[in-house]
């Protein structure tokens, strides 16, 4: 690019020009009906505001795709406002309690991941309110200022690695219900009251159609897949009608999918193990051991025999970490991401037919495990899953680059629990986190 | 005489060719129980003992999961193509297993055949690979299965072999080797011993003619119901090459990417008019082993697969190519 000419008024030697001060950019995603109106009347009106802003205009808020922020700073963005009407006064009804909620749990993933909260602001903004509008984007790009530009985005350094989880540390043990088990999936076979059961072999998941193959089916401290995956498999629906072997912790994934309308309980026949614990992290702090939804219980309940060692509070050493600590832990943890999606595949609860980042008319997350592509990704899956995930840990324990995904979901799990006193898969007739909202849903960060 | 290089030296070498601006990557124990191939920071990551393999491969080195072909800028109202930059430095793949390295004379047929892949060939060319026979196996391991052993040389440039006493019996195959060895190694009468390795599972010539035989078989269905079509096995794999060509947008880049893919996802084979030739799982899977045992053999002369055992060490639900065919008629 060529020097601009210089001004005539201009000194002919002038000193060394100071280095240009940092202008921050900012996004804001507004809706059409207040927040931008706003706007509008804020410009009608001549009231000045820093040109630091710039709006993007959609229908609702209601209907913003929380990727929309994340690619905001991808591109670039040092701040980004999401604005829209009142509560009460959405165009549409309730727009903005659906959007209310969504960024109460948004908001908990993003700083799990460790972006820098000070540069995302919510504001109801209504079509009045241009002076609002003003003082927003005023203080908005005096603070971002002040930040300077989002140099830690995805930046891997400060790298601080978390306390491992406990490993499995006991020796491989059979469990008492083995035989029961057999007994029963022989007889119900047999009977022809199921046609298949899902159940766990000597080298990982059976299928098992035949009452002479029960007992290739087992029960032992090495069960760990969540075998309700499975119901949502052309190949092992096509089977007929399914028996399936679950854990207490993974039963729950059944309620979920009942509630989204996913299965038809009454056309599964579910086996419910007492659990004696089988020696993942999520076993440490499992307070299930009796199945509760099963159409038959087997075994006894037993307490699970202590961990070989105490496992530390992972999420908790997480969040103890800085803001900038926590991406740094993310981006090098999603540096080995290769995108394989063992995450979403063992996952009883991703049943899209097609993926959101399978799709590619357009393409919404870059398909490359890149930086940016392994980012959007797994903040995507994780908050597909917010106030759904059961916590079985499957996407952990199936990770072939060690990532503990399981963190981001447990993220949204505390989220939930914490803003709407809700746990999933423990009650079938609850509202769905997401989907659902309440006029009296508290935040304290929207101004 | 063998020629003997005592472990620290190994180190002190691998932190010289740090010094020296090379690339050098080799098994680091990333957590507690995960070691991968990474390119190592200093020496001291180096892991010699103590596991089985890496969890990867050494193919991510030479086929990289994520490689910018050329990326495109904006100038003005026209576009721009930017070539992706073509100085890579010297790599030192250092104690690889020989089950690593015997892919990449396998990969070199497919990123040569009717089309020379520049991006392969250019760092193939600036890549040394040095292995470190195997001591012991793992209940996955098959090496034996596909005609290698735990001390096979086949891709590699140098060899060690563990004497035991805190020091590697070296032996060089190439220039290459023999340059960055040279006045290194001492002489001695000493000669490593190298292990078995796991006993025979299945004959690959007996699993080509069953594949074949067996295309329309209700053995793909009965033994593959359980995979949950992921591409674990396929990432981790050290043959499994298939690729996919994305184009990054604005928000990653700009770029023409090639990345990994895999023929355990539905999209793989999925036509624009909605039909898929493998709709389900099993036909996937029967890919995968007639892939490696049929279809490769017959354009190549051999088969993609060194026995390394990683699909089923990386399966979440335990399958893997060796406990597919040991379930066949012949395994």
């Amino acid at each position: 690019m060529s020097e601009s000419p210089r001004p005539p008024h201009a000194s002919p030697q002038p000193a060394p020009s100071p280095p240009p001060a940092f202008e921050p950019k900012i996004l804001a995603y507004v809706c059409n009906w207040c927040t931008y109106l706003g706007a509008d009347l804020a410009g009608t009106t001549r009231l000045e505001y820093p040109p630091n802003v710039r709006i993007v205009r959609l229908p609702c808020t209601g209907r913003i795709d929380f990727n929309l922020i994340v690619k905001a700073f991808e591109i670039g963005a040092d701040a980004v406002l999401v604005s829209g009407c009142h509560p009460g006064d959405c165009h549409y009804s309730a727009g903005n309690y659906h959007a209310r909620r969504r960024w109460i749990l948004f908001r908990e993933l993003l700083d799990a991941l460790g972006f820098d909260l000070r540069r995302i602001h919510f504001t109801w903004i209504s079509a009045a309110e241009a002076r609002k509008w003003q003082q927003v984007v005023q203080e908005i790009t005096e603070q971002t200022r002040k930040l300077g530009p989002y140099a830690d985005l995805y930046a891997a350094a400060n790298f601080k690695p978390l306390p491992a989880p406990a490993g499995n540390g006991q020796g491989f043990k059979t469990f008492a219900a083995e035989g029961e088990l057999r007994e029963h999936c022989r007889k119900l076979l047999a009977e022809g009251a199921v046609k298949v059961v899902i159940g766990y072999g000597a080298g990982g998941p059976v299928m098992v159609t035949k009452p002479e193959e029960a007992d290739r089916l087992v029960w032992n401290n090495r069960c760990y897949p969540n075998l309700t995956t499975y119901l949502k498999r052309k190949e092992v629906n096509a089977l007929g009608k399914p028996a399936v072997v679950v854990k207490p912790c993974d039963e729950k994934s059944l309620v979920v999918l009942e509630n989204e309308a996913q299965i038809a309980r009454q056309d599964i026949h579910v086996i419910g193990m007492a659990c004696e614990g089988v020696g993942q992290p999520k076993c440490v702090h499992c307070a299930t051991r009796t199945p509760r939804f099963a159409d038959v219980a087997l075994g006894q309940p037993a307490g699970p025999e202590p961990p070989a060692s105490p496992s530390p509070n992972r999420f908790a050493a997480l969040l103890a970490m800085s803001p900038a600590e926590r991406m740094a832990f993310w981006a090098a943890e999603f540096d080995r991401c290769v995108k394989c999606y063992a995450c979403r595949q063992v996952c009883p609860l991703c049943y899209c037919e097609r993926c959101i980042v399978d799709r590619n008319r357009p393409i919404e997350i870059d398909p490359a495990p890149s930086v940016k592509g392994n980012f959007a990704w797994q903040i995507a899956r994780a908050f597909h899953l917010a106030g759904r995930c059961i916590g079985c840990g499957e996407c952990s324990r199936a990770c072939p680059a060690g990532i503990d995904l399981a963190l981001l979901n447990i993220s949204l799990h505390v989220a939930a629990q914490k803003y709407f006193g809700f746990e999933a898969g423990m009650d079938p007739k609850a509202e769905p986190v997401i989907g659902s909202y309440a006029l009296q849903d508290k935040e304290d960060f929207i101004r | 005489m063998s020629e003997i290089l005592a472990q620290s030296a190994l180190r002190a070498l691998a932190a010289e060719w740090l010094a020296a601006g090379k690339r050098v990557a080799g098994p680091v124990r990333v957590k507690p129980d995960l070691v991968l191939y990474r390119p190592l920071r200093s020496a001291d990551e180096l892991l010699l003992d103590g596991f089985q393999r890496p969890a990867n491969s050494i193919k991510e080195f030479l086929f990289p999961k994520a490689e910018t072909l050329y990326s495109y800028r904006i100038v003005g109202s026209s576009i721009e193509l930017v070539e992706s930059q073509a100085n890579l430095p010297d790599q030192i793949l250092l104690a690889a297993r020989p089950c690593d390295a015997a892919a990449l004379p396998i990969l070199d047929h497919v990123f040569n055949w009717d089309f020379l892949d520049a991006f392969y060939n250019r760092r193939r060319a600036a890549t040394t690979v040095i292995t470190l026979a195997c001591a012991a196996h793992d209940e996955s391991c098959f090496c034996t299965s596909v005609g290698l052993h735990p001390a096979s040389e086949r891709g590699a440039d140098a060899l060690l072999l563990d004497l035991g006493d805190g020091s590697f019996e070296v032996r060089c195959f190439t220039d290459k080797t023999r340059a960055l060895f040279n006045g290194k190694t001492q002489k001695s009468p000493r000669s490593a011993k190298a292990s078995a390795g796991p006993e025979k599972r299945f004959d690959p010539q007996q699993m080509r003619a069953f594949v074949t035989a067996h295309f329309e078989d209700p053995f793909w269905q009965e033994h593959s119901l359980a995979c949950l079509g992921c591409g674990s096995c396929a990432f981790t794999c050290p043959t499994c090459h298939c690729f996919d060509i994305v184009d990054a947008g604005p928000t990653a880049g700009r770029a023409r990417v090639r990345a990994w893919d895999s023929c355990q996802f539905p999209l793989f084979t999925a036509h624009a008019s909605g039909h898929n030739p493998r709709p389900v799982q099993p036909a996937r899977q029967r890919q995968r082993i007639l892939h490696k045992f049929a279809i490769y053999p017959e354009k190549f002369g051999e088969i993609l697969c060194t026995g390394c055992g990683n699909c089923a060490r990386n399966c979440p639900v335990g399958l893997g190519v060796l406990s597919l065919l040991s379930e066949t008629p012949h395994g």
